[in-house]
C-alpha cells in the first residue's frame, strides 16, 4: 500500500471511525467542516462585498438575534406546523387510496391514470388558481402541501401492495383470515417499506413545496423570513434561512425516518442493510 | 382426522398468449383416507399444483367437486393448512407469531394462542428460535417453521406443495424424516406434491402418479413409519418401490 494511504489510514480515517464510532453525532457534523471552512476563506478573502457574501460568523450572530427576537422560533413552529399539518393529512387520505388501488383492479384501472395526470401538475403549478379561489392564506398552503405528500404516497403504497407475493396472501387466507384481516395482517405491514420511502419523498418535497408556498403566500414562517430578507437586501437572513432548511431537513431525516426504516423494512430483511 | 375426496375435477382457464382455453386438470377423482399422507408426483406441467391449488380454494374449480369430510370447499380456508415451497412466511412476523398467526385468526387470546405455538415450536425443535424473524433462520428451519405454522391451525388436511424443494440435499433428508415423524404422532391427513419420486415413495402410505391431467398410476407403499434414511435407502421393498414409480413418471 501507498505510504501516504496508510498514515492516512492509521492517523486519520482509523481514529475517526473510532470516533464516529463512540460520537455518532459526529458523523453529522465532521463532513461540513470542510464546506464551513471555504465558505469562512471565500468570504474573509472579501473578493465579493461582504454584505452581498457574508461570511459565517455574520450568519451565527444573525440567528442568535432572531433566536432572541423570537422571529426564528415562532416561524420555525409555523413552517413545522404546517408540515406535519399537511403530512398528516397526506398519510391519512394517501395510504388507504394506496391500498385501494393496489388491491382492486377495478380501482386501479379507474384511478391510475388520473393520479398520474395530477402527479404531474406539480404542486406550484396549483399556486396561480389556488390564490384566485382562496386567496393568500392557510387553505392554500394546506392544499399545496397536502397534495404534494400525497401522490408520493398514494404512487409508493400501490408498489408495496402489488410487490406482496402471492403466496403471502394465500397462506394467511388458509390460515383462517377474512379479506379484511388480510388487510390489517398482510397488505399493510408488507407494503410499510414502500410506504416509507413514500412518506420520505413526500415529506422532501413537501418540504419544498412548503418553502415555495410562504416565498409566494406567506405571512410567516421560513420562506417568508427568506423572502423578507429579500425586500431587505439581507443576504445573511437569506442564507440563515437556507441553513435552517437543510439542518431541519437533516434532523427529520436522521431522527425519524431513518429510524423507521430500520426498526421494519430492514429489520424484516425486506430492505437490503446499507 | 377427516377424509378428502376429488370427484371428477376439471380445470381449464384461458390462455391470453395462446389465445385459446387450456386443459389443465382433465378429470381427476380421488379419495383420500382421514390420517393417510398421499403423494401425488408427475413431470412439470401435469397439474399436480393446480390440484393444490383447488383443494387450498386458492383456484375455482372448472367442473367436479372437493368433499373435506364431506362437506365441499368454496375458497380458502382453516380446515385446510397449506404448506408453500416458498415458504411463505410473514417476513415482519417473529417465529411465534408466525405459528401463533392461525390461533389468533380464530379468535384465540394472545396467552393461550402463544402457548399453541411454542407448544408446536417445540415439535419442531423451533424453542429457541421463537424470537426470531424468518429472515434470521436458514431455509431448512424456515420450512419448519412453515409445517408447523400450518399444523398450529389443526387442519383437516394438510396440503404441501413441493415443501422441501429449495433447501439444500441433507435438510432436506432431516425435514422428511421428521415429516413422517410429526405425521405418526399426529396423523394429520396429507397430500404432499413433489416432482421427486424417492420423497414420494419415502413419505407416503400411497403414490399417485398424474400425467397430462389425469391420474395415470396409484401405487401403495406399505412400510412402517416413522421412517429414516439409513434404513430404507438399502431397503429392496423402498428400492424396486421407487424404481416402479420412477418408470410411471418417466412414461407419462
Amino acid at each position: 500500500m501507498n505510504p501516504a494511504l496508510r498514515l492516512w489510514n492509521l492517523r486519520v480515517w482509523g481514529p475517526y471511525m473510532r470516533a464516529t464510532a463512540r460520537w455518532p453525532v459526529l458523523r453529522s457534523i465532521v463532513p461540513f467542516l470542510p464546506l464551513l471552512a471555504l465558505w469562512w476563506a471565500v468570504a474573509n478573502a472579501e473578493i465579493f462585498p461582504r454584505a452581498f457574501f457574508p461570511g459565517p460568523s455574520e450568519v451565527v450572530s444573525s440567528f442568535f438575534t432572531l433566536m432572541y427576537k423570537g422571529i426564528l422560533p415562532e416561524y420555525l413552529a409555523d413552517s413545522v406546523t404546517r408540515l406535519v399539518v399537511g403530512a398528516a393529512a397526506g398519510v391519512a387520505l394517501g395510504i388507504p387510496l394506496g391500498l385501494l388501488v393496489g388491491l382492486s383492479q377495478r380501482a386501479h384501472t379507474a384511478l391510475w391514470p388520473i393520479l398520474l395526470f395530477f402527479q404531474a401538475i406539480g404542486d406550484i403549478a396549483w399556486l396561480p388558481i389556488l390564490l384566485i379561489w382562496f386567496g393568500f392564506g392557510l387553505t392554500t398552503m394546506t392544499f399545496v402541501i397536502v397534495y404534494t405528500v400525497l401522490f408520493p404516497i398514494v404512487l409508493n403504497t400501490v408498489l408495496g401492495v402489488r410487490s406482496i407475493p402471492l403466496d403471502l396472501h394465500r397462506a394467511a387466507r388458509s390460515l383462517g383470515a377474512s379479506r379484511a384481516r388480510v388487510v390489517w395482517e398482510v397488505v399493510l405491514p408488507g407494503a410499510m417499506p414502500n410506504i416509507i420511502t413514500g412518506l420520505r419523498n413526500g415529506l422532501g418535497y413537501g418540504w419544498r413545496a412548503l418553502i415555495a408556498a410562504e416565498i409566494i403566500v406567506g405571512t410567516s414562517g421560513i420562506g417568508f423570513l427568506m423572502f423578507d430578507a429579500r425586500r431587505a437586501g439581507s443576504v445573511v437572513e437569506i442564507m440563515l434561512g437556507m441553513i435552517v432548511l437543510g439542518v431541519l431537513w437533516y434532523i427529520v431525516d436522521a431522527w425519524v425516518l431513518a429510524p423507521i426504516e430500520r426498526a421494519t423494512g430492514q429489520r424484516w430483511g425486506m430492505v437490503q442493510r446499507q | 382426522m377427516k377424509s378428502l375426496v376429488l370427484k371428477n375435477l376439471s380445470k381449464t382457464y384461458f390462455d391470453p398468449y395462446a389465445g385459446s382455453q387450456v386443459i389443465a386438470i382433465r378429470d381427476v377423482s380421488l379419495t383420500v383416507q382421514p390420517g393417510e399422507f398421499v403423494s401425488i408426483v408427475g413431470p412439470s406441467g401435469c397439474g399436480k399444483t393446480t390440484i393444490l391449488n383447488m383443494v387450498a380454494g386458492f383456484l375455482p374449480v372448472s367442473g367436479g367437486e372437493i368433499l373435506v369430510d364431506g362437506q365441499p370447499v368454496h375458497g380458502p380456508g382453516p380446515d385446510r393448512g397449506v404448506v408453500f415451497q416458498s415458504f411463505a412466511l410473514f417476513p415482519w412476523k417473529t417465529v411465534l407469531e408466525n405459528v401463533a398467526f392461525g390461533p389468533k385468526m380464530r379468535g384465540i387470546g394472545k396467552a393461550e394462542r402463544e402457548r399453541i405455538a411454542r407448544e408446536f415450536l417445540d415439535l419442531a425443535g423451533l424453542a429457541h428460535a421463537a424470537d426470531r424473524y424468518p429472515n434470521e433462520l436458514s431455509g431448512g428451519m424456515q420450512q419448519r417453521v412453515g409445517v408447523v405454522r400450518a399444523l398450529a391451525n389443526h387442519p383437516d388436511v394438510l396440503l404441501m406443495d413441493e415443501p422441501f424443494a429449495s433447501v439444500d440435499a441433507q435438510t432436506r433428508m432431516t425435514l422428511q424424516e421428521e415429516l413422517t415423524r410429526i405425521w405418526q404422532e399426529r396423523r394429520t391427513t396429507v397430500v404432499f406434491i413433489t416432482h421427486d419420486v424417492a420423497e414420494a415413495v419415502f413419505l407416503a402410505n400411497r403414490v399417485i402418479v398424474l400425467s397430462k391431467g389425469l391420474v395415470m398410476t396409484e401405487i401403495d407403499v406399505p412400510l412402517e413409519h416413522p421412517r429414516h434414511w439409513d434404513t430404507l435407502m438399502e431397503d429392496e421393498r423402498f428400492k424396486s418401490l421407487t424404481a416402479l414409480v420412477l418408470q410411471k413418471v418417466r412414461a407419462a
